[in-house]
């Protein structure tokens, strides 16, 4: 019997804990088990029975999608890049400001913020870069 | 064993037929299901409790916690108000359709 519960714990490995989450696995386990006592008092051996039981679950697809986990995640992943993608533009953005503000201002005849202009970009681009991975 | 993507749409309302009859629990529904269909139909699990999360969710059943059984407490399901309105409208709804699709399908 303790395989039917490894089975149901790791269907359901990578839906974050909640007390929904925790009734409906042990729900689902306990429906298991006494379907595998049916099928064992029926004049299956334990093993057959589990085995059974667990092949015909079926794909647990449906109830992530009815607790919200396979639409919720990728979207607010992508939205999350979008912020940290806007956060960087914003960011590097008001830093080569500053040094273009600083280069103009004191030092006129030499232009010099190219140099920090090319050392901040890096971050936009990451981000930009992840947030087209998630398109 | 008939295709599993035709009934689809009415696993609520067979479900909840079943609820409506007397409360009853994830097994004991899959059980009935398949010895009222002579095992011509069989729910997967996993449908099963997606299908009780949906209409626990639109408030249709609600469920309690009963007698002790095999190591757990059996989680027992229960129709509402709600859910006896909304299955009345879909047998209803059901007959409608049924007549208009047999028109297309009889006599072949």
């Amino acid at each position: 019997m303790k395989k039917i519960k490894t089975h149901v714990e790791e269907w359901f490995s990578d839906i974050p804990e909640s007390e929904t989450k925790q009734a409906i696995q042990e729900e689902i386990i306990q429906n298991l088990e006494e379907k595998v006592f049916d099928l064992v008092r029926g004049g299956k051996t334990e093993e057959d029975a589990i085995n059974k039981t667990i092949v015909e679950f079926g794909d647990i697809s449906d109830i992530k999608q009815e607790l919200g986990v396979k639409n919720g995640k990728p979207v607010s992943s992508r939205k999350q890049f979008g912020l940290h993608l806007g956060f960087s533009l914003w960011g590097s953005g008001l830093i080569v400001a500053l040094f273009i503000f600083i280069n103009v201002y004191y030092t006129p005849d030499d232009i010099w913020f190219v140099y920090p202009t090319f050392a901040v970009a890096w971050w936009p681009l990451v981000m930009f870069y992840k947030w087209l991975g998630w398109k | 064993m008939i295709r599993s993507d035709l009934i689809r749409g009415h696993l609520d309302a067979i479900i909840l037929r079943l609820i409506y009859e007397e409360d009853r629990y994830g097994y004991e529904i899959s059980k009935e299901i398949s010895v009222r269909t002579d095992d011509r139909f069989q729910i997967k699990e996993a449908t099963l409790y997606a299908v009780f999360q949906r209409l626990e969710r639109k408030e249709l059943i609600e469920s309690y916690l009963g007698d002790i059984s095999h190591g757990g407490k059996r989680r027992y399901y229960k129709i509402t108000k709600l859910g006896k309105a909304y299955l009345k409208e879909t047998v209803e709804e059901w007959n409608e359709i049924k007549e208009i699709v047999n028109i297309f399908m009889e006599g072949l």
